[in-house]
């Protein structure tokens, strides 16, 4: 085998060697041309014997390499050193400053050629005494600490998830939309496909963006969103009927609120995201746990306000009812618990506010047994002063009260807002 | 009896690199084998497992990359004891100083953990709880913690936490139950760090001895990773002490260490190894493939220099090239052949490009007369190609071999050369002095004159050459063979078995399966036999 073919004339052959050459990366291993310099400069430099007045910063040493030039005087600088480990320290500058133990510099020069032998030209027993030595001498302190960034993760393709956050809204409106032009079989048909619609969106909606829940969730979480949802949409109806004697007959269906809902899955996500953006710029900047702790709680207060300003709007377009409101602050509460780690939580308040509205119906069917009549009683009492939207609202608020006091707790730990 | 095998990311992968535990389980049948192995990558599942042996009795495997949450959290006493422990381990971590307290509370820490997640399990969930951040920042900020540590941050404990979580994998793993680790009499771990902390719960919970192999101290691989990887300063201080007191334990817990070098031995006694336990086995190679070689006092062109390897700006071949340019001055009719093993990496290829183009410059081509066409006295090659078909032909093809590395570990091809029987010019680097032991020449790396010297006298005094590779050969043979290598194992393996008694049920039904002594209660010898220690008159 032979090696390249022979050149036709010297010039390109030459110039080409010489690029290669100067390419960093292939001659820091020659010794002359990267270290004679650096060393030439030192009595110049690093006369100085006193620690502090040692020119420590790069800018220094980045002046005298320049200085120094590839001259005659290089060789001559590289014998009169009379403190040869300065100049391996500053030969391996950079590795002596990272270094966080003496171990790592004698890895570090071991990958660089030093050996013991080379060590006793130092008049160190072997290279890990001459490490630490190094890692002794070298200046620390007045290194910037390097924070690895890159972490705006979720920002990334916002515009898909906004979209996804905002096909519930629009196949919600949509469906009411067909509702109302519709009549008979057609109208049924157009509700169905509105629900199946509007659970592939919502579905599709927390798969993505600032809502998916990386970590683990529990599925009965869906069971009991499901059951909140259509209470909001027939609850209050079936209520009033069951209080009547009956149901005998279809009772009222409010679509409204639903459709509030659907909309404010968006301004939800943005909550969401604007949550987990700050609280995770808080944790780079906060020092200790308390710190990130004490700023996270406002933060959080003030999403979930933001949040049901949002909601309160929208409902107000489509149809305010209290219990629509409860039942959107709990379910983004419950939302945000999932994505930072406490689904058992979330799970458990979307469960107490389930009980309970089933637990206000099924007093007021209890009641008709013989002699249970006191069951009901609590029932009618809140019934007759607020009217059966008063049930879903003290649920639903209570627990999403219940699940804002413990996401204060939980979602101000670091813990939570740590990548999965 | 029964070895237990703990790898990680190495043997029964078809990706990994460990050719010697293979040796090992193949070379040493009388031994039932059982293989714990931690896969570092879901490739390297995904690409297989070499054949095993049929004395190979169980094969357990293990991600370490997959997070393996069992859903378990701890209720209030569990969640006191973890904080106990885990305290106990950062503790013993951030403190300065090695001393054997702080070695000792990160141990009890260690095992500590290891035995609720052996009851409870949840550990991947405790580690990562704000508990878990919290004693770390406490132990962080305590007094006379690590001068890294103590500049930490939030996002620095959150990264850490992490980083321990998947370090301590191993202590979740099903592993250490009746059909596990406990029923194997010898744990031996091929390496050091995640592999052998199976390998130290397992004597913790059984007394099971453990026999840790390091041929690259685990240790120092770490540290090198971490000058690459873009974590913080104090993610890395943690890290490192971490990894050092993990190693430290591990040192201590062994009965036997064996390293695969003087350098791998110099790092273990740093980390504070016992000299007593320390027992270096050299790497076995299979020297069959060179025999043909032999020695010869005619063989090899007395004019060609030989050089053999991946070609790596490591290797130094620039250092070699105008070594050769001396030589050339005194022997105008000296050639070198370099002999490239294949590299994938994706440099590599433009460092030979400039090693070609170097060569170039440096030499014209040559020829024997006005009407012949020229040659270059430097050829690049490939084994396989035409006029290097074989390793062992390339190094038969030259008189002396030439290695010119500024880093080196073990130098295998120096070994290669030794067992052609060659005589060699070598670089003092790695472990090259240990290995070559006065039977090639040494000269300083990154000195082109002196390796152009040394290789002059060796091409113009063939006598010395001869003598040279014979002794090179004979060292080779006596020191680097596969047999050396699982002969010093199946010692090791009855010496340590000898200390420790096997716990293993006797079959049901079976006539003095058990010795009578065997259900004394107590120590009644007096001192435990040792292999080769039996008085001959008792």
């Amino acid at each position: 085998m032979r090696g390249p073919a022979a050149p036709t004339s010297p010039g390109p052959w030459d110039s080409h060697s010489e690029a290669l050459l100067k390419t960093p990366a292939l001659t820091t291993e020659a010794p002359q041309p990267t270290s004679s310099p650096n060393l030439a400069a030192w009595p110049v430099t690093w006369r100085a014997t006193d620690p502090a007045t040692r020119p420590a910063t790069p800018t220094a040493t980045a002046t005298a390499r320049a200085e120094g030039g590839a001259d005659a005087a290089a060789t001559a600088g590289r014998r009169g050193t009379a403190d040869p480990v300065k100049a391996l320290m500053h030969r391996h500058r950079d590795l002596c400053e990272r270094a966080v133990d003496p171990l790592e510099i004698a890895a570090g020069l071991e990958a660089h050629g030093v050996t013991d032998r080379t060590a006793a030209r130092f008049r160190h027993r072997d290279v890990f005494s001459l490490a630490d030595e190094l890692y002794a001498r070298v200046p620390r302190g007045d290194r910037a600490p390097a924070r690895p960034s890159g972490e705006e993760g979720p920002r990334a393709g916002w515009a898909g998830w906004t979209l996804s956050a905002l096909a519930p809204g629009a196949v919600a409106a949509l469906a009411v939309a067909g509702l109302a032009l519709t009549e008979g079989p057609v109208r049924l048909a157009v509700g169905a496909a509105g629900v199946l619609g509007l659970a592939l969106a919502l579905a599709v909606a927390v798969r993505r963006g600032p809502l998916r829940a990386a970590g683990r969730t529990v599925p009965a979480a869906h069971v009991w969103t499901l059951w909140l949802l259509a209470y909001a949409v027939g609850g209050d109806g079936l209520l009033a009927e069951t209080m009547t004697g009956g149901p005998d007959e279809p009772w009222d269906i409010t679509p409204m609120p639903l459709l509030g809902l659907a909309l404010a899955v968006a301004p939800a996500a943005w909550c969401a995201h604007l949550f987990a953006s700050r609280a995770r710029r808080r944790l780079a900047a906060s020092r200790g746990l308390d710190d990130f702790a004490a700023g996270t709680r406002p933060l959080l207060l003030a999403t979930a306000a933001l949040h049901l300003a949002a909601l309160a709007g929208l409902l107000s377009l489509t149809g305010f009812t209290p219990g629509a409101l409860a039942l959107g602050g709990l379910l983004l509460l419950a939302r945000l618990l999932t994505v930072h780690g406490s689904p058992d939580t979330a799970a458990a308040g979307l469960a107490a506010a389930c009980a309970a509205e089933a637990l206000a119906l099924a007093a007021v069917l209890a009641a008709r047994l013989p002699g249970c009549d006191l069951l009901a009683v609590p029932v009618h009492a809140l019934v007759d002063n607020w009217g059966t939207g008063a049930v879903p609202t003290l649920a639903c608020g209570a627990a999403a009260v219940g699940l804002l006091a413990h996401a204060t707790a939980a979602l101000s730990r670091a813990s939570a807002h740590a990548a999965p | 009896m029964r070895i237990g095998l703990l790898t990680e990311g190495g043997y029964p992968y078809a990706t990994g690199e460990s050719i010697w535990c293979d040796r090992l389980v193949r070379g040493l049948t009388a031994h039932e084998f059982e293989l714990y192995a931690l896969s570092l990558s879901a490739r390297q599942e995904e690409g297989g497992r070499v054949d095993l042996p049929r004395h190979v009795r169980r094969v357990r495997t293990a991600p370490l990359w997959a997070p393996e949450d069992d859903g378990r959290t701890y209720g209030r006493r569990e969640r006191r004891h973890f904080a106990g422990h885990f305290r106990e381990l950062v503790t013993g971590m951030c403190a300065e100083g090695g001393g054997g307290e702080t070695a000792d509370l990160f141990g009890e820490g260690l095992y500590g953990l290891a035995e609720l997640a052996r009851e409870r399990g949840g550990l991947h969930a405790a580690l990562r709880s704000e508990l878990a951040v919290r004693t770390l920042e406490s132990a962080c900020r305590a007094p006379g913690a690590r001068r890294g540590a103590a500049a930490a941050t939030v996002p620095d404990y959150l990264t850490f936490v992490d980083r321990l979580e998947r370090a301590l994998r191993p202590l979740s793993l099903d592993w250490y139950g009746e059909d596990g680790l406990a029923a194997v009499d010898l744990c031996h771990a091929a390496s050091g760090g995640s592999a052998a902390l199976p390998g130290l719960l397992a004597k913790r919970f059984f007394g099971t001895p453990l026999l840790v192999t390091e041929y690259g101290v685990q240790l120092r691989a770490h540290y090198l990773a971490a000058t690459e990887a873009p974590d913080s300063d104090p993610v890395r201080a943690l890290l490192a002490a971490f990894h050092g007191r993990l190693a430290g334990e591990i040192y201590r817990q062994a009965a036997l260490l064996t390293p695969g070098n003087t350098h791998a031995r110099r790092w273990q006694e740093r980390c504070g190894a016992d000299r007593a336990k320390l027992r270096t086995v050299y790497p076995g190679m299979e020297s069959e493939r060179f025999t043909e070689v032999g020695e010869d006092e005619e063989s090899g062109d007395p004019a060609t220099l030989v050089w053999v390897g991946r070609v790596e700006p490591a290797k130094d071949l620039i250092a070699l090239l105008h070594a050769f340019a001396e030589i050339r001055k005194a022997q105008p009719e000296v050639r070198l052949r370099v002999i490239a093993a294949p590299v994938r990496e994706p440099g590599a290829e433009a460092y030979l490009a400039h090693c070609r183009a170097l060569a170039a410059q440096l030499f014209p081509d040559e020829a024997p007369g006005a009407h012949a066409v020229g040659e270059n006295p430097v050829t690049f090659e490939e084994i396989g190609g035409p006029e290097a078909p074989t390793l062992a032909e390339a190094y038969a093809s030259g008189a002396v071999v030439v290695l010119s590395s500024v880093v080196e570990g073990f130098p295998i091809t120096l070994v290669e050369a030794m067992f052609c029987a060659r005589a060699t010019v070598s670089t003092d680097v790695g472990a090259v002095v240990e290995v070559i032991g006065g039977t090639g020449l040494v000269v300083p790396p990154r000195n082109p004159r002196a390796l152009a010297d040394a290789c002059l006298a060796l091409l113009r005094d063939p006598e010395r050459r001869y003598r040279l590779g014979a002794a090179a050969r004979a060292r080779a043979l006596e020191l680097f063979t596969v047999e050396q290598n699982l002969a010093a194992f199946r010692g090791i393996y009855l010496e340590l078995l000898s200390h420790s008694p096997v716990r293993r049920p006797a079959a049901e039904g079976v006539p003095f399966a058990r010795p009578a002594e065997a259900y004394v209660p107590g120590s009644w010898a007096d001192r435990p036999v040792t292999a080769g220690a039996g008085d001959a008159d008792a």
